[in-house]
């Protein structure tokens, strides 16, 4: 076991380093100086757009050659140092990023488990009825198949402008300003539904039929049909049939949280939800490199360590796993 | 792996946790329709009645407190904090004294303003000479936005008594003078002297605390919200005594600028009073419940012409015959019905805005003007020898090589690259062959500023005191390897250049208009750029909790309706001072 995990650190700091070097180099590539978009949007007369073009350059660390800029990023990396934005300047990328993580949170988690929950049950009982499965798989497939953008326009169209029972922009009332209150808490949730909804429905859709194939495919397996031919009743069988199925959807539940930190981009734009998904859309409109950088790095380490808990808890959780690794050994 | 009894738990759970949502759900929806029907007050929300519902500015975070940052401070931050020494109603060409008294030229290069008595910045300390001295003296950081003035001849600034005296070396640059008077906004020295140069131009001093101003709002919540900022009315303003102005809202909330369907639905549902976003369509809203400037069109104010910017280093659109023959093919009207809705119109063809009217020279116009012609653009080709030799509907270079042109505009501005497509299939009725492109907004810039690019839509500059910006856009020289702000076309005429500083150094209408004139000579014969339409000051109203909104129909109403930065001090604040409650 502990080579195991010494092996899979190892990788993982490979991996690690190399998106991050990654991660650095993306922003650059992309065409369009941030500098002279800020200068450009600032509207300053020529007379002091030189030095402002000369100011910001510095600020942003752009003035040294691309190799320098790079050892300076990762030194900065080492102290927990994000830079500071180009939109926003010269406010930190951190600051930002921690302001619209809770928006993100409080809407990816709790649509990524109870999909993932609901999609699961309900796939793997529509495996097992016939008339389950005949109105859950197209469902399925239409709410997989559906653009969360067209689900969320569609929700916010009827929810929102036609019958008027949801709010659809923002995260909470206009007239508040988040704070421990009961009526932030309520206006929140108000203001939470239409976006979690589209964001559950479509999960939902996909794990469902994930879980209905997965299913059908266990009991095709050969221990299925040699525990039928033994006399198992059909609840063990269909038993072992789940916990075989759950195994592949572990690992996307994982993927799915790894990446929560990525927010919902399409999803919170429609709603105007001031999560990290709107983040990163600015950011990119902006050239805000160090945002970019910044919010891709939080996702790097959440999907490093979404799949590290994955190898650990595959260890845990499938013995074929377990007994592979020591006969390895 | 789970038990039977633990997956018992787990299934529980989940259904548990639907059922949970769902609830709430239901919560959510009697809360809503009991606030649809009395839309009063939550708790701790701001009452209804008495807030005004702003949006169409802010793209950043709140976070900006910095009123130097003219691009980029919280919306209101001028206007409804820091005030400047004038206002300036474009629309009546007419300057209001604000934190000054009265100002004047007293000799042709010094310049006298007297400093209003009795206004007490928020902190309860009296608005002194000392102040405005202080705060025009940081353009003398390299990089201010107003550098310009210290470099272009300011000497010094003196005070003395209630007097703030600026002298200059040279002839001033009036016309750049005369808009700092109503753009630069006046702060407070004794909170501001602690800050460092680099703060002052580009902080964003992000302590509420220290935001002291002598406007009639302060702050109310929302630093560094990506969804809403308040501002709280204070008291003890001193226009109430002075102009009678009392604004009615005791809160302003202005809200971050969304996806365009949201913002619609909330006007049309009443959350938000004032939209200054463009809304395409608003034309079919308009009624007793939704308002705009004008009744019916064009709807919007006129705020900044979108101009067709050719690179005029490139062939063939150097060649001034073609630029005539591309003029006159663009069937401007067609974009003003199909893309706009009439909600904007079709710009005068000296690109001068209709605010300025009073400068464009008509016999100019009648000589030199150009007009939506198709076969006049085609005999302009065919007499400066451009053919088509290869049959494909389309004229060639004069060398004989194909002839594309490539027309950008960001991607995403819906607007335009609906008219920029309109604009290729009119010049290809009269053999032009021009290609829509989008490049996003950050390429854009770049290859605008180092001439990389055919065709560009641009309306950079706008609405002011004076056509001088306007000329000063189109003219301006050094030429330099990036062009950031002005003379994106690269166009280099030293005569037009000459005569557009002689018009920065006028300052009467009768002085002013002889040079517009010669200047629209120049520019009517060469036509270096082609004005196409005019952007509107994008404003609709809702007036069911508001009314009273800007209107071309009352003389007292006939403001700019707009929340957009630097328009607070051109006739905003007015607007805010007018609004009476709607029910």
């Amino acid at each position: 076991m502990r080579t195991y995990v010494a092996r899979k650190l190892l990788t993982y700091a490979l991996t690690f380093f190399v998106a991050v070097t990654i991660d650095w180099a993306i922003p650059r590539f992309m065409p369009g100086d941030p500098v002279q978009g800020l200068i450009s949007r600032m509207q300053a007369q020529p007379g002091s757009a030189h030095a402002l073009t000369g100011y910001y350059t510095k600020a942003f660390g752009l003035d040294v050659p691309a190799w320098k800029q790079y050892l300076n990023f990762w030194a900065a990396l080492v102290h927990g140092d994000l830079g500071v934005s180009v939109w926003q300047y010269p406010r930190p990328v951190t600051d930002l990023i921690v302001e619209a993580a809770p928006y993100t949170l409080a809407l990816l988690i709790p649509a990524i488990l109870l999909s993932f929950f609901a999609g699961n049950k309900v796939g793997a009982m529509a495996a097992r009825r016939k008339v389950l499965d005949n109105t859950v798989l197209p469902l399925g497939y239409v709410l997989t198949a559906t653009p969360y953008m067209w689900l969320a326009l569609v929700l916010a169209y009827v929810f929102g402008s036609v019958t008027r029972v949801l709010p659809i922009s923002g995260a909470y009332s206009y007239s508040l300003q988040p704070g421990w209150t009961l009526d932030f808490a309520l206006s929140f949730m108000r203001y939470w539904i239409l976006p979690f909804a589209s964001l559950f429905l479509v999960g939902f859709g996909g794990w469902a039929i994930g879980m209905r194939n997965m299913i059908i495919y266990e009991l095709e397996a050969d221990y299925a049909h040699y525990l039928e031919a033994l006399g198992a009743p059909r609840r063990l069988i269909r038993r072992y049939a789940y916990r075989n199925a759950l195994l592949p959807q572990i690992t996307g539940l994982a993927l799915a949280l790894g990446a929560v930190l990525a927010g919902a981009l399409v999803t919170e734009v429609v709603f105007n939800y001031p999560g990290v998904g709107s983040l990163v859309l600015t950011a990119i409109q902006n050239r805000d490199y160090f945002l970019l950088q910044g919010i891709f790095l939080c996702i790097i380490v959440g999907v490093l360590i979404a799949n590290f808990i994955v190898d650990i808890a595959y260890v845990l959780i499938d013995p074929r796993t377990r007994i592979g690794m020591q006969g390895h050994q | 792996m789970f038990t039977s009894r633990k997956r018992r738990v787990a299934v529980g759970l989940s259904v548990l946790a639907v059922a949970a949502v769902a609830v709430v759900a239901s919560v959510g929806v009697g809360g809503a329709a009991a606030r649809t029907a009395k839309p009063a007050t939550a708790a701790a929300g701001l009452p209804r009645d008495t807030t005004l519902y702003t949006t169409g500015t802010q793209w950043g975070t709140y976070s900006d407190l910095n009123p130097f940052k003219t691009w980029d401070y919280v919306t209101g931050l001028v206007g409804l904090v820091y005030e400047p020494m004038f206002n300036y109603n474009p629309l009546k060409d007419k300057y209001t004294p604000w934190l000054a008294t009265k100002g004047s030229w007293i000799q042709k290069n010094v310049y006298r303003a007297t400093i209003r008595t009795g206004v007490t910045w928020s902190d309860g300390k009296p608005l002194t000479p000392a102040d405005v001295k202080f705060t025009f003296e940081t353009g003398k950081i390299a990089t201010a936005t107003f550098h310009q003035l210290w470099t272009s001849g300011l000497k010094s600034i003196t005070t003395k008594g209630n007097d703030v005296t600026f002298t200059f070396s040279t002839t001033p640059n009036y016309q750049e003078f005369n808009g700092y008077l109503y753009n630069i906004a006046i702060v407070p020295q004794h909170v501001w002297k602690r800050y460092t140069p680099d703060q002052i131009t580009s902080g964003n001093l992000a302590s509420t605390k220290q935001m002291v101003g002598t406007g009639p709002y302060t702050y109310g919540s929302g630093l560094n919200s990506k969804q809403s900022f308040t501002w709280k009315k204070r008291s003890g303003w001193w226009a109430t005594g002075v102009y009678g102005l009392n604004p009615k809202p005791q809160y302003i909330v202005d809200i971050f600028n969304g996806s365009n369907n949201a913002s619609l639905a909330n006007l049309l549902a009443g959350n938000i009073d004032l939209s200054n976003n463009f809304v395409p369509g608003i034309n079919t809203k308009v009624g007793s419940k939704i308002t705009t400037y004008y009744p019916s069109a064009p709807y919007m104010l006129s705020g900044n012409t979108a101009w067709l910017v050719p690179n005029l280093t490139r062939a063939p659109l150097s060649d001034v015959q073609f630029r005539h023959a591309l003029a006159a093919s663009i069937d401007v009207n067609k974009i003003v019905e199909a893309d706009y809705g009439h909600i904007v119109s079709p710009a005068n063809p000296t690109g001068l805005l209709p605010v300025w009217k009073k400068y464009i020279d008509n016999s100019m116009v009648q000589k030199y003007g150009f007009t939506f012609d198709v076969s006049k653009a085609k005999s302009i080709l065919a007499a400066a020898g451009y053919k088509d030799t290869n049959g494909d509907g389309y004229v060639e270079n004069k060398d004989g090589s194909t002839l594309n042109l490539s027309l950008i505009v960001p991607n995403g501005w819906s607007d335009w690259m609906t008219a920029i497509q309109i604009i290729a299939d009119s010049a290809k009725a009269a053999g032009i062959k021009i290609t829509p492109t989008y490049p996003d907004y950050n390429t854009l810039v770049d290859d605008r500023g180092h001439g990389n690019y055919d065709l560009v839509i641009n309306n950079d500059q706008q609405i002011g005191n004076t056509p001088w910006t306007y000329y000063n856009y189109m003219f301006r020289l050094p030429l330099s390897d990036n062009q950031t702000t002005v003379n994106y076309e690269r166009y280099n005429n030293p005569a037009a250049w000459a005569l557009t500083q002689q018009l920065d150094k006028v300052n009467t209408v009768p002085a002013m208009q002889k040079i517009t004139s010669q200047l629209q000579s120049i520019f009517l014969q060469d036509l270096p750029l082609i004005p196409l339409w005019y952007n509107g000051v994008w404003a609709q109203a809702n007036t069911g909790h508001w009314k009273s909104w800007p209107t071309v129909s009352s003389s007292k109403l006939q403001t700019l309706p707009a929340m957009w930065r630097g328009y607070l001090q051109m006739g905003g604040i007015n607007m805010i001072s007018n609004l009476q409650p709607g029910k």
